[in-house]
């Protein structure tokens, strides 16, 4: 022993020493053979593994940063492939220009806690007027604010398409379910507004297909039901969920 | 030149894993007192010891090096947690009978089923005492406390033996 020792230590130390070389060396059959392999090949592993980890982090990161500058990540996912939904969302913002020069980013949405169901009747859509094109601007609703998921300009032709589509719905769709919830659920976590050129201006009509207090296309003054028709026009690329309350429970948009 | 070095770094891993494992696994046994769990364990310190071998080589003693790898291994929270998910029977404190009725080996069983019962740190502190004959300097180190737990650990444990050898001696009487 090392140190000078007291009076246990040298009765029952060579105890524990005699019963630790005993049991030693009477062992048998520990596997001994291959280990050298076996530890290599978890080095590789490891190696591996830590590399894959390592590209999963910088492949994250780097559509993390994407997705901030386009807007922020969404609590309903998108169906579209993030990075391209990002590359997309640059290029739409920059050849989206709305005729009074503004976009999606540029403008206020005028989305409040208080008023999320559909624009002022000022600024609201009459649908037997004509349209002459069609900004759509996907909001994530945030505490005190939004946050723009996406946006997309569309012809004249198209935005007429979706005025039609939706002129023509009645006020509210049936086959929806009718949610029971509390005022805090009952907000939705995003929203589409539609921003159609018109004679008299900007004209605007909201999308809400998420929450659980309503849904449809609100003008200010109409309400429409909540139809796949109208959404499958306009919802594609970054404008399109992959999920919302009630998304989940329409077919064919 | 750096595939040469790489092909002389694995065969140098090679020969000490063939030259100590043996060593390695008696060492854990008496650690770990589980031959799965000794196993284990000087697995996983090899496995260390090969991603860092450039460092391990150039140590002064490579295999006490590892041994700390071992003891490390066998005391971090992890393993003693992995340990808790496959629950064992109570060790029994009491000698089993002999049956060469050899006093020697009698005494010897009993101080390895005592040590089934220590925990993991005492019976780190006491095979590290007694196999691995290591100051209590050198104890507290490898276990990360001070030389004055290191000691006490061991005592503890003395104090435990000396009292079920006591037990067993009154009941034979």
């Amino acid at each position: 022993m090392p140190d000078s020792e007291n009076g246990p230590e040298h009765e029952l130390g060579p105890k524990f020493a005699d019963a630790f070389q005993t049991k030693a060396d009477g062992v048998r059959a520990l596997q001994a053979r291959g280990m050298a392999n076996e530890a290599r090949r978890r080095v590789r592993k490891r190696r591996h593994n830590l590399i894959a980890a390592a590209a999963a982090v910088l492949v994250v990161g780097g559509i993390g940063g994407v997705w901030t500058a386009v807007g922020g990540p969404s609590p309903v996912a998108t169906s579209a492939d993030n990075s391209s939904a990002g590359a997309g969302s640059g290029e739409e913002k920059a050849q989206a220009p709305q005729t009074d020069g503004t976009t999606c980013a540029d403008r206020d949405p005028g989305i409040s806690t208080q008023n999320y169901t559909q624009p002022p009747a000022v600024r609201g859509l009459d649908l037997e007027s004509p349209v002459y094109g069609l900004l759509a601007c996907r909001y994530r609703l945030v505490s005190g604010g939004t946050a723009l998921l996406g946006s997309h300009f569309f012809s004249a032709a198209e935005a007429q398409q979706v005025v039609d589509s939706i002129k023509i719905l009645p006020e509210r769709n049936p086959a929806l379910p009718v949610f029971k919830c509390a005022p805090e659920q009952a907000r939705p976590q995003e929203l589409i507004v539609l921003l159609f050129d018109t004679a008299q201006g900007q004209r605007e009509v909201w999308v809400q297909y998420d929450g659980c207090a309503d849904a449809g296309f609100f003008t200010g003054s109409r309400t429409y039901g909540l139809y796949a028709a109208p959404l499958k026009l306009f919802m594609i690329g970054n404008l399109r969920p992959t999920s919302g309350t009630y998304l989940d429970h329409l077919t064919g948009w | 030149m750096a595939a040469a070095e790489a092909e002389t770094s694995a065969l140098d891993f090679e020969l000490f894993v063939t030259e100590r494992a043996d060593a390695l696994l008696r060492f854990a046994y008496v650690l770990t007192g589980d031959r799965t769990l000794a196993e284990d364990a000087v697995q996983d310190a090899l496995t260390t010891a090969c991603a860092r071998w450039s460092r391990v080589s150039r140590a002064d003693d490579p295999e006490a090096y590892v041994k700390r790898m071992v003891v490390n291994a066998h005391i971090s929270w992890w393993r003693r947690f992995r340990r808790r998910e496959s629950p064992a029977a109570d060790p029994d404190r009491t000698v089993p009978p002999s049956p060469d009725g050899h006093a020697a080996r009698a005494d010897a069983e009993a101080v390895w089923e005592l040590c089934k019962t220590l925990p993991d740190r005492q019976r780190a502190a006491v095979v590290l005492r007694f196999y691995e004959e290591l100051s209590y300097a050198e104890i507290g180190v490898l276990l990360h406390c001070a030389e004055a737990t290191a000691r006490s650990h061991v005592h503890r444990a003395l104090a435990v033996l000396k009292n079920t050898l006591s037990k067993e001696g009154a009941e034979d009487a």
